[in-house]
């Protein structure tokens, strides 16, 4: 696509000297620009699913071109299932995030803050993440049926042991100077816990939660499959139980573009913003 | 990593562990921090014991500790355990080493190369988003219920983490090492086998680790949708028939391989790895 628009522009047009660094101007400003950056190279890909689609390398029941996705998007929408389902599937993200973070957060900082109870609960805590969130699947229909409570339940299961690993390593890493000079200051322990070792550990619990929503994300797909009453992940199995593979292919784009929304327009610039903010304390650090 | 030796460390843990692992070499280092590491194990279990006697739940919300024991020893002797296994792990093996064939060349170009990873960087943070768990409609539909789904699933999900974090660790060798190899007249090949991969090899590896931990989830979930063998089919059979005895016996098992795999393999790989580059950044 570069080739050919740098060298297609002065060629269709007088040899002028003046062209040419105009379309490479032009070329230069397009690159630097984020949305391009960002957006441009799923140009060519689409053009390409478009081309594959259209010579009919793949029957349409396995393989539907992006009009035709387009065209179920309309329908979907017209009919109002897909906002339904998706903001079925967003209230369950929703809950077992918020629950998620209600509990693992106290619970990991409750761990970290004695050497005795990490040295204890440590090796449960990687026994438990170690069980694939979605073993828990089975038993927790046993226990509440097909219900959102046991998908809230799965979510809230996925985030909450990566949030308290990431939490105990993100208190471990804050330096012991840094809590000693606190305390020697006259800091008591509420404020040593408050003004050190919270922000301290902030970037840590950051790069926790985005890893636990990045679990709970799939583990949501998974569940309401498995569950199967509604919402994205339902709406993809059923669609492929039916054979429309439109419906599929929708599915996949829709998670995907709103699991990007939510990693690139919250997730990573909390994770920045609170990653700057260690560097301040590091910078403190570094003056003592 | 037969069978065999998963039930009985459900059964009895730590004596048994601890004493196969004394008899195997007397490193007192060793024996203590692993005993210190099944003991809350037995805390839990012991615990888990005196609720379900005290409270007598029903067997059939949450069985005990003697039921799923039981249940154990059943799989393992009508080899059901070693069915589920050896699918579960075939697939975990088959799926990580067609990841590791296709994510690891592809990674290093798109980190050698400035112009592709500009392109495909976008791309691939969104494939990252979607690997694993989402494909497996489309998967079981253009492949059928079978093992052809289940590795592609483990394979998706662990290739696009691969070939991000080996695009990352290539871009992270200094430039200086990648300008005295050429000028001293390495050749592509050598730069490849020289440079370039022993440069990136503990990004990679933990981009083995990350990509491998949605892998192992991606194979449980799969299993239970989409399969008729292997640890997830287990736990789907044992849901529809209520026999939460199985159900945790099976779950136990799941995250008893994962911790083999992944403190006993990975985690040690992840260390030697980054004291090797270490070693090459001294050299520099």
């Amino acid at each position: 696509m570069t080739a050919t628009r740098e060298r297609g522009a002065p060629a269709g047009a007088r040899p002028g000297i003046r062209r040419a660094p105009l379309a490479k101007r032009f070329w230069a400003v397009l690159s630097r620009n984020s949305v391009f950056r960002t957006l441009g190279p799923f140009v060519p890909v689409v053009a390409l699913w478009w081309l594959v689609a259209e010579a009919g390398v793949f029957p349409d029941a396995f393989f539907v071109g992006p009009d035709r996705v387009v065209a179920e998007i309309g329908e979907l929408l017209r009919k109002g299932i897909l906002p339904g389902y998706l903001s079925d599937s967003l209230t369950r993200l929703g809950y077992g995030v918020g629950f998620g973070l209600l509990i693992g957060l106290p619970m990991g900082f409750l761990t970290a803050m004695s050497l005795r109870v990490r040295k204890a609960v440590w090796p449960i805590l990687l026994f438990f993440q170690a069980i694939a969130d979605i073993a828990w699947l089975p038993i927790v229909i046993v226990w509440f049926g097909f219900s959102l409570t046991s998908v809230t339940f799965v979510i809230v299961y996925t985030i909450v042991f990566p949030l308290m690993l990431s939490v105990v390593a993100g208190v471990e890493q804050v330096p012991g100077e840094l809590i000693r000079a606190a305390r020697s200051l006259g800091a008591g322990r509420i404020r040593v816990f408050v003004e050190v070792i919270l922000p301290g550990a902030l970037p840590a619990v950051a790069s926790g939660v985005r890893t636990g929503l990045g679990y709970g994300w799939r583990a949501l797909v998974a569940a309401e499959i498995i569950v199967g009453t509604s919402g994205i992940g339902f709406m993809m199995f059923d669609a492929r139980r039916v054979g429309d593979v439109s419906q599929v292919f929708l599915g996949m784009i829709v998670l995907g573009i709103l699991w990007y929304m939510l990693d690139a327009l919250i997730l990573a610039p909390f994770e920045k913003a609170t990653v700057e903010r260690w560097g301040m304390v590091r910078s403190m650090e570094g003056d003592g | 990593m037969t069978p065999d030796p998963v039930p009985a460390a459900g059964r009895h843990a730590p004596g048994g562990r601890a004493a196969r692992r004394a008899r195997r070499g007397p490193r007192a280092g060793f024996v203590g921090p692993t005993l210190w590491f099944l003991l809350p194990f037995v805390v839990l279990v012991a615990v888990w014991a005196v609720i379900v006697e005290v409270t007598g739940v029903p067997k059939r919300i949450f069985p005990q500790v003697d039921d799923v024991a039981l249940a154990l020893a059943d799989m393992a002797a009508s080899g059901e355990l070693a069915e589920h296994l050896g699918a579960s792990l075939y697939r975990v093996l088959m799926g990580s080493a067609i990841a590791i064939a296709t994510g690891l060349p592809f990674g290093i170009a798109l980190g050698a190369s400035p112009a592709l990873s500009a392109f495909f960087s976008p791309l691939l943070r969104f494939s990252v988003a979607l690997a694993g768990i989402a494909w497996i409609p489309i998967a079981t539909l253009w492949l059928g219920y079978g093992d052809g789904a289940v590795i592609f699933i483990v394979w998706n999900a662990m290739f696009f983490a691969l070939a991000y974090n080996t695009m990352l660790g290539v871009r992270r060798i200094p430039t200086t090492l990648l300008r005295s190899a050429r000028s001293m007249g390495a050749s592509r090949w050598r730069m490849f086998w020289e440079v370039l991969l022993p440069g990136a090899l503990p990004s990679v590896v933990s981009g083995l680790r990350i990509g491998l931990g949605y892998g192992w989830r991606g194979l449980v979930a799969a299993e239970i949708i989409a399969s008729s063998a292997g640890l997830g089919y287990a736990l789907f059979l044992a849901q529809k028939t209520f026999s939460t005895d199985v159900i945790i016996a099976s779950m136990v098992i799941i995250g008893v391989l994962w911790l083999i795999m992944d403190r006993l393999l990975l985690a040690p790989l992840e260390r030697r790895t980054i004291e090797r580059w270490g070693m090459t950044g001294g050299a520099r």
